[in-house]
């Protein structure tokens, strides 16, 4: 070290702020911040060239993992391209069900970003509150897909599974408690000195930066650039449905946290249409094996901001190319603007209010097959096998789970 | 369809050899190829006059003997450009485009790693999105690029 | 024999440990509970430090090996060495003199020192940061600490926490006119205890765990239980210096008596972390010497004109 005032530390590939593997490295002047170098691609898994090797319907489910949170928006994303070039007319009722997916999934992705913002401050309990209050968007998304992530809700040429009147009882009853809990936290974030202490002024994205940079999504928003492809580009159901796109002029990371909290009571507004508006009819048409050559560019506002497929189809099964743009690519640019002269305390909660989500951001390389028979295990085979395996080295569970489920029994 | 056409007879009135080259397949969509020479004229006449003012990305395709790069255009009222570039293979060459879009660095490293394109006049910087122990030359979205079995 | 006894056992190493433990179970609990979690068996801070002095050890390369390893047994030291001098059961400690209040906030002083130093011979770069940041948060909220603490003091005329507490019980309800301090020096005890809002020096969302990032094993659960044993000892010593009051019981009953005063200072720091954010070091820097100190003036300035006007 030359100058003993000046550090450069890594944030990074593995750091308990980041929640995925990714680099920063950080040149420090005591505790402010000099420079910044990213270094992406730790995550990088080739799902675009895995995706020329399988079938379109195999490229559905494929996409769809290539994040835990916006799964719904690659796969919607995708579906619509293809749709798009093989000419399918996907059913009212359908594009539906995909809209209420897609708000049920911005409900959730939004209050588990408020509960990590509220965790990169140090401010556990928001992370504590929201996450419990979160879990009835998981509870109703299981309902209505199966799933509580990768709802594989999605097929070419509608979606999978239909809703009935009992299950739109139950998301109506989540919802009406979560707006509740919404405008709590509103209150919370608006109120809380501590918290707007540690966001406003902080990771300032002036207006010309984020047009200049290519930022997207609540990112964008925040900092006044009125974008929203649910508006702009009208997919699914979105051009039927009446809502806000939320902008916000404070251009920091309080502004961000306004943007999203605001949304969520759009979100909530759009699922209650879209429950009160469900056509009738059928679900899906039937999507040929081969598509057609062609191309099309698909953009859909997922959570994080604008996602983008294009699909080139040559006539088979396969797909001759896939590029998929998640949100986070387009938004990282801007951490660095946002972080100049900044305080390292305040590096977590910057990165962390872009949304960021690496998985999306690297996509990509298949998993190595070590030619061991694939063992398919149900949940409770799965369950007795670790109880068993643990049993044979000492450690009794028998005990501990009475115990709990007594306990349990009580609620 | 309106907007569209407008804006397609906008792009053949000042650039003539255009006159074909323009698709619409949908409302809000444009496909355009142009040449490598004319790139630049329509990518200015594009964000500075028609307001494009959002690059979503650069694809980059490989077909055969050519690599093909697609940038995706992006306006206020949602209308997508989709202007397409073609390159001989053996010299890969495109201009950066980051003086309208710095955040553009992002997409043109992506190509560089994965298709092999030559981003020229593009400042120095970190890979994205290969380990820096990837081996040069090997670009894996190529066509003729296989996976090696067991790596 | 019965210094020896005091010392190790009661109220020594082995008392002061296992209710340091047990008031880090009691501050985890009330913190999962108004998280709306269910929190830690009791046991769990046991079990963990059990489980901690099994762990390999592991000494950075670079690290002075010698200073390393002897901070967090001089910070142990220290602070159960602080606790000797708190009157727990009777108006008197066990050994009391003239000046002890000052030992004790010096002793209180001595773990954050050591923390500085081990995090900076530990020569990773967290460590370092963590380590500067601690030290900088020391001279920030010391100053309020002692003033607080010190007015108190001024008031009873003394500098012996035994005298302290005599003038209290003589005094019945004189120590309602140290709120203010009482306060401020909550607040500079929860930044000495490194919690939120002022676990600036082991953000661990920032510098991963600041000055204890490089530690493992025996001496990392010395550092842990040395923080336990601060909690004890600085709301010990809080409930001496406030809250003066029930000695007159009693061993048994007095005992009791500043044990729910430990407690229920120990409840207020873990309501104060559950409900703020993490602040900024300049935030903290900032806020207390804009707030905290100030206060501590008036509270000074307070008990001065108290004395001039009542005591006299």
């Amino acid at each position: 070290m030359a100058d003993p005032r000046k550090f450069k530390i890594p944030i990074g590939p593995q750091h308990p702020a980041l929640k995925e593997p990714e680099s920063f490295s950080v040149a420090l002047k005591g505790e402010k911040i000099k420079g910044l170098d990213i270094r992406l691609g730790y995550n990088h898994r080739g799902i675009e060239k895995a995706c020329e090797g399988k079938t379109f319907i195999q490229d559905v489910y494929l996409l769809e993992r290539i994040c835990g949170i916006c799964s719904h928006s690659h796969s919607t994303c995708f579906v619509q391209a293809v749709e798009e070039i093989a000419g399918l007319a996907v059913p009212r009722r359908a594009l539906y069900i995909r809209t209420l997916v897609a708000e049920l999934e911005r409900v959730h992705s939004h209050y588990l970003w408020l509960g990590v913002a509220g965790h990169e401050i140090g401010f556990d309990t928001l992370l504590m509150y929201t996450w419990r209050d979160r879990e009835a968007i998981m509870d109703v998304l299981a309902l209505l897909t199966g799933n509580r992530v990768n709802y594989g809700i999605n097929c070419l040429g509608g979606v999978r599974r239909d809703i009935d009147a009992t299950q739109i009882k139950e998301v109506i009853k989540a919802i009406d408690e979560l707006e509740e809990r919404t405008k709590y936290y509103i209150e919370v974030a608006t109120q809380e000195v501590t918290i707007i202490e540690r966001l406003s002024g902080v990771g300032i994205l002036s207006h010309e930066d984020a047009l200049r940079l290519g930022a997207v999504g609540p990112t964008g928003r925040a900092s006044g650039v009125n974008r929203d492809v649910r508006r702009d580009d009208a997919y699914a159901a979105y051009a039927e449905l009446k809502f806000d796109v939320i902008t916000d002029d404070h251009c920091d990371v309080y502004g961000r946290t306004l943007v999203r909290v605001k949304e969520l009571l759009q979100s909530f507004s759009i699922i209650r249409q879209v429950l009160k508006n469900l056509p009738d009819g059928p679900i899906a048409v039937r999507a040929p094996r081969k598509i057609p050559a062609g191309e099309a560019f698909n953009r859909y506002e997922a959570p994080r901001g604008e996602d983008v497929h294009y699909v080139k189809a040559n006539g088979t099964e396969f797909p001759e190319r896939v590029k998929v743009r998640a949100p986070t690519l387009a938004n990282i640019r801007s951490v660095k603007q946002m972080l100049k002269d900044r305080y390292l305390a305040d590096m977590p909660i910057v990165i962390a209010a872009i949304d960021p989500c690496f998985s999306c951001t690297d996509r990509l390389i298949s998993v190595k097959h070590d030619n061991k028979e694939k063992e398919v295990m149900e949940w409770q085979a799965l369950r007795s096998y670790s109880i068993d395996w643990y049993s044979k080295r000492g450690v009794d569970f028998t005990e501990l789970n009475k115990k709990l489920e007594e306990k349990f029994k009580h609620k | 369809m309106d907007t569209e056409n407008i804006l397609q007879q906008k792009l053949i009135s000042k650039f003539n050899d255009l006159d074909d080259k323009i698709r619409i397949p949908r409302a809000r969509r444009i496909f355009a190829e142009v040449t490598q020479e004319k790139f630049f004229e329509v990518f200015d006449f594009l964000v500075k006059e028609l307001g494009f003012s959002h690059l979503c990305t650069i694809t980059g395709l490989d077909e055969g003997e050519f690599l093909s790069f697609i940038y995706h255009l992006s306006a206020e009222n949602g209308v997508v450009v989709n202007l397409k570039i073609s390159v001989p293979k053996r010299k890969p060459i495109i201009k950066t485009v980051t003086p309208y879009f710095p955040g553009a660095e992002s997409y043109e490293r992506e190509v560089m790693d994965l298709l092999g394109a030559v981003v020229d006049s593009l400042p120095p910087g970190p890979r994205y999105p290969l380990p820096d122990s990837w081996p040069r030359g090997e670009f894996p979205l190529r066509k003729d690029w296989k996976p090696k079995t067991g790596a | 024999m019965s210094a020896i006894f005091s010392i190790l056992i009661f109220p020594g190493i082995l008392f002061i440990s296992v209710a340091a433990l047990f008031a880090e179970f009691l501050d985890r609990r009330i913190y999962a509970r108004l998280q709306n979690r269910f929190g830690p068996p009791w046991f769990q801070p046991f079990a963990d430090f059990v489980k901690l002095l099994g762990k390999e050890e592991v000494v950075p390369k670079d690290a002075n090996a010698v200073m390393f390893k002897a901070m967090p047994i001089f910070a142990f030291a220290s602070s159960v060495c602080a606790f000797l001098y708190m009157p727990l059961y009777r108006q008197n400690s066990l050994f009391p003199f003239n000046g002890d209040v000052i030992v004790v906030l010096y002793l209180l002083t001595v773990p954050t020192l050591a923390f500085f130093i081990g995090g900076w011979y530990s020569t990773s770069l967290y460590s370092r940061i963590g380590s500067v940041r601690s030290l900088m948060q020391l001279f920030s909220y010391e100053v309020p600490l002692f003033i607080g603490i010190l007015s108190a003091a001024v008031l009873a005329d003394t500098w012996s926490l035994s005298q302290l507490t005599v003038f209290y019980g003589e005094h019945n309800w004189f120590w309602l006119f140290n709120l203010i301090g009482f306060a401020v020096c909550l607040i500079a005890l929860l930044a000495k205890l490194e919690k939120v809002p002022f676990d600036i020096p082991e953000a661990e969302t920032e510098i991963v765990a600041g000055s204890f990032t490089e530690y493992s094993g025996r001496h990392f659960a010395m550092l842990r239980l040395t923080l336990d044993v601060e909690l004890v000892v600085g709301s010990s010593f809080l409930a001496a210096v406030f809250l003066p009051f029930g000695y007159s019981f009693g061993p048994i009953i007095g005992f009791a008596i500043f044990l729910l005063k430990v407690l229920f200072i120990i409840f207020l720091l873990s309501v104060a972390r559950t409900v703020v954010a993490r602040l900024r070091i300049d935030q903290m820097v900032n806020f207390c010497w804009r707030f905290l100190v100030p206060l501590a003036f008036i509270q000074l300035l307070l008990n001065l004109i108290i004395k001039g006007v009542i005591v006299r």
